[in-house]
């Protein structure tokens, strides 16, 4: 796709310094203590996630399809997902803040899906061809990292919490911030939420090699890649539900397991055949 | 005709004195009706609070006159035989109204900005109101003074966050749990803080209370009292899977709580939060225990320093309180002609009121 004045891409470049403008004023808020209800952070997010979703329709709309076939399109589908998923959550006021802890993550994964070469021109010749199966397997499992994302953010928002109420911090107290068990119950509900998507994503994979014999999932990184994080996942949620690991190391989990995906994405997508893009 | 207002309060008189004049709820229409009886006020509310007692009146007579006779009321009434000039204070006009509202704000009350006198303020003017001994006057300044309560409320900090360690407890377990009903408390050690504690959690909706004090008979009264249980002070450590919320105020010269004794306790609770309330001097529970997850541990100096650091805030809030009140009463009563008889103040010189 040749990338000429004011594309879809521009669009989702002024999404991102909306994003940036949330991360900073984020800062600012972060330094007052949380201690006011705000709107401003969820106005900026909105009109960011506004942008984003016009950006995204004129990717679909050129391409007819779905826009998740290079990494650009796949982290923008990530950092749609996290906002979108916020902007639900914070309607209910006291999990507002929850939008200055994702801010700066938002913020990031847009500047780097900007990153020159993560959007390379679509030659129409992908290790799979596009069809609707194809377009919501990628959907599922990126919604579900999205879910996964915003459940760290929670995580990290309990862990500054509870950091802050087991030293008698006196931001804990002034702080308009959801009380602890509740913000365990947003990550808990998060991560089944994207451990659903992801398996239900997952589960398309026999449909998807069907016919495709030169294809061998036991040997794909990325196969083997989601495997894991599946598996991850699972752990973290029956650790939660059966074996009582609860608070801060349920917590740190839901945050190494994001970071572990965000960190690994890239690479295992460049040494895929399935998944090159 | 001129609004005066005198009485005694916790800032001009200690307890053994505020005591002597304090209005027994049914005693309030008999009093009333006496001071109008007498000609000493047109219309007139008394307000009697463990912190205040004050006659808000409306008289006929000179300002001044009024304000002497009605001291002289209150002392005859409560058949005391000292002046008392130290004690008894009056305001009029302007600055009576002023100290209405600031009454009504919380500004003259122990706990800066509490809401409690707002009640009790309106109580005392129902019951005058109901006994018809308000007028045009009084009727005007009390709706007013209610109103300005509530712009203040609404428009600044003064009623905002904990001042005692009871309310401090509270808000810290709202921190933790979004819903205090599902959730049991414990007090172990009957004292008079620990249950002001256990009250506030109750009044916010905890799920029930247990009681567990060396003497069996004591935890039993303070159970029947908040509608709970008793426990034997030695079998409170069985209790603990169901409970999430320790209010600790022994007499015990060692911790009673420690991390050794807590770790397997929180395995049987399956690691749910735990916030663990040591008001107790010397301390019952051992510091250690908040490296333990899911526990959170306060002693009484922490939560001191978050009612002081919300006392501090409310006390900045003061100024803007009583521009609001200076501008309402200002409104009401233009002239700025006002008095104020502090105690053993002379009488005289009382200013007129436009009320």
């Amino acid at each position: 796709m040749v990338v000429s004045w004011w594309t879809d891409r521009h669009v989702f470049l002024l999404a991102v310094i909306a994003y940036g403008l949330s991360a900073v004023y984020s800062l600012f808020l972060w330094r007052k203590g949380f201690r006011k209800h705000d709107f401003v952070n969820y106005g900026v997010l909105l009109a960011g996630m506004i942008l984003q979703t016009k950006a995204m329709f004129m990717r679909g709309l050129s391409l007819k399809e779905c826009p998740v076939h290079n990494l650009y399109e796949a982290m923008t589908f990530v950092d749609w997902t996290i906002v979108a998923a916020y902007l639900v959550i914070g309607l209910w006021p006291r999990v507002r803040y929850l939008g200055a802890f994702a801010a700066p993550g938002i913020f990031a994964i847009g500047v780097f899906a900007l990153m020159p070469g993560l959007d390379p021109t679509h030659t129409g010749q992908p290790p799979f061809a596009a069809n609707d199966l194809v377009s919501l397997h990628a959907a599922l499992t990126l919604l579900s990292y999205g879910a996964f994302g915003l459940s760290s953010v929670a995580g990290v928002m309990y862990l500054s919490q509870e950091h802050d109420l087991k030293f008698h911090k006196l931001r804990a107290v002034f702080a308009v911030m959801p009380p602890i068990d509740r913000l365990e119950k947003i990550t808990s509900r998060l991560l089944w939420a994207g451990f659903l998507l992801l398996t239900a994503g997952l589960a398309l994979i026999p449909f998807l090699l069907k016919n495709r014999p030169e294809f061998h999932a036991a040997s794909d990184p990325k196969v083997i890649w989601s495997g894991l994080v599946w598996f991850l996942y699972l752990a973290l949620l029956v650790l939660h539900g059966r074996f009582a690991q609860s608070g801060r190391k349920f917590a740190w989990g839901a945050v190494a397991s994001f970071a572990f995906v965000v960190l690994t994405f890239w690479g295992v997508n460049l040494l895929s055949p399935s998944h090159r893009f | 005709m001129p609004l005066v207002i005198i009485g005694l309060s916790h800032h001009s008189s200690p307890v053994t004195v505020r005591e002597r004049f304090a209005f027994a709820e049914t005693a309030l229409p008999g009093a009333l009706q006496e001071l109008r009886a007498a000609g000493l006020a047109r219309e007139a509310v008394i307000l009697s609070t463990c912190n205040r007692v004050e006659i808000y009146a409306v008289s006929d007579l000179p300002e001044g006159q009024a304000i002497a006779d009605l001291r002289q009321f209150l002392l005859d009434y409560h058949k005391v035989r000292e002046p008392l000039d130290g004690e008894i204070y009056a305001r009029g006009g302007r600055q009576g109204l002023e100290h209405l509202f600031k009454v009504a704000c919380g500004l003259d009350s122990m706990v800066l900005g509490e809401t409690e006198i707002l009640g009790q303020l309106k109580k005392a003017y129902e019951t005058a109101l109901r006994h018809r001994h308000t007028g045009g006057v009084l009727n005007k300044a009390f709706q007013k003074a209610f109103h300005v309560a509530k712009q203040v409320r609404t428009e600044t900090n003064i009623q905002r966050g904990s001042v005692s360690v009871g309310s401090v407890a509270v808000e810290l377990a709202e921190r933790l749990f979004s819903s205090l009903s599902e959730h049991q408390v414990m007090v172990i050690g009957a004292g008079e803080t620990s249950e002001k504690t256990a009250r506030a959690l109750l009044s916010r909706g905890a799920h029930s209370i247990l009681v567990s004090n060396r003497s069996h008979e004591r935890a039993v009264e303070l159970a029947r009292e908040l509608d709970g249980r008793a426990v034997s002070f030695d079998d409170w450590a069985a209790e603990f899977p169901r409970i999430d919320i320790l209010i600790s105020s022994t007499s015990a010269p060692h911790c009673i709580l420690d991390r050794v004794k807590l770790e397997p306790l929180m395995k049987a609770r399956k690691n749910r939060p735990l916030l663990l309330i040591d008001i107790a001097v010397p301390r019952d529970i051992d510091p250690s225990v908040n490296f333990l997850d899911n526990v959170y541990l306060y002693n009484i100096d922490d939560l001191q320093a978050i009612a002081g650091d919300y006392l501090r805030q409310r006390r900045e809030e003061i100024a803007r309180c009583e521009a609001i009140i200076a501008e309402k009463a200002g409104a009401m009563m233009p002239s700025a002609s006002s008095a104020h008889v502090g105690a053993g103040a002379p009488l005289s010189g009382m200013g007129k009121a436009n009320a």
